[in-house]
């Protein structure tokens, strides 16, 4: 059990990292059309980190834990391409 | 010899029926953020002007919050798990401990977020005012409510873990609680780059 709590406390200080990194990137106006796709997967990995060991999907059958992989990938990957398809000009 | 760490659970934690109310709420906000990252390019100047109005600084405060209840709720699962029929008293009362610190942060998070939403209206804002705020008005109030939720469900457990009322043999009903809280941390870690960030 140390171990489940000492990987359970590097989970939440990896989420404040990639919290604290996505915050950078918005308050230093550095955002731009490659850093949204970094922004992007690094959402995917802190929805993925909570999904799996908060939620503690990653020890139950792969079915129960794929809906809501399956879900916040197709989530992010079709705000990526609401984000990055060209708009057609009138 | 089998691989003991290869060994799946047959169901997730929790009562079966809370995750089929996880799925649903996570398809239903999930078209919320579609409906607002499509609307987005129809008019990308006015959400660009209109997000300057949220405070990033607020969103991320929150989503730190959040995200640390998240984790006090997993050490209270965690301190029930462990629990032998010895230390039923001891377990719950670590539980409870970890959960007050959860409810005090769904606490601070609502607190935020009204103050955002009293900064909001105070300038007038409406669902009609344009697109933008239509969706973060629906995305961020329909959250907010389930935040509400979350925070009576865990105070209803924490309720519970005063009396010493969770035992090795049932403590299914603080799994529940706790998996629909995750789903509310998750809702928000798509929303705070999606709304506040990405411009």
């Amino acid at each position: 059990m140390p171990n489940l709590k000492k990987s359970i406390r590097t989970i939440w200080i990896m989420l404040v990292i990639l919290t604290v990194f996505a915050y950078l990137l918005g308050y230093l106006e550095l955002i731009n059309n490659s850093l949204v796709a970094i922004l992007l997967i690094t959402t995917f990995i802190k929805g993925e980190l909570v999904i799996d060991y908060f939620m503690g999907l990653k020890t139950v059958k792969l079915k129960y834990r794929l809906i809501p992989l399956i879900w916040l990938g197709t989530v992010i990957s079709l705000i990526a391409v609401a984000y990055y398809l060209p708009i057609a000009s009138v | 010899m089998p691989n003991i760490k290869s060994i799946k659970e047959p169901y997730p934690p929790g009562d079966f029926a809370i995750w089929i109310i996880i799925y649903v709420e996570l398809v239903t906000f999930g078209l919320l953020f579609l409906g607002y990252a499509f609307s987005r390019r129809s008019n990308i100047e006015m959400f660009n002007e209109s997000q300057l109005l949220l405070s990033q600084t607020s969103g991320f405060v929150n989503t730190l919050i959040l995200i640390t209840s998240s984790y006090f709720v997993v050490r209270a699962v965690q301190a029930i798990a462990e629990m032998r029929q010895e230390s039923i008293e001891a377990s719950n009362h670590t539980a409870s401990k970890w959960l007050l610190y959860a409810i005090l942060c769904g606490m601070a998070f609502l607190v935020i977020k009204f103050s955002e939403f009293y900064y909001i209206f105070g300038e007038g804002i409406t669902l009609s005012t344009n697109k933008f705020f239509m969706f973060y008005l629906m995305l961020t109030m329909f959250h907010f409510m389930h935040v509400m939720l979350g925070s009576v469900i865990l105070f209803n457990i924490y309720k519970k873990t005063k009396i010493s009322g969770y035992t090795p043999n049932d403590y299914r009903g603080f799994e529940t609680g706790a998996a629909y809280w995750h789903m509310v941390d998750l809702l928000w870690i798509v929303i705070f780059p999606l709304v506040y960030i990405i411009r």
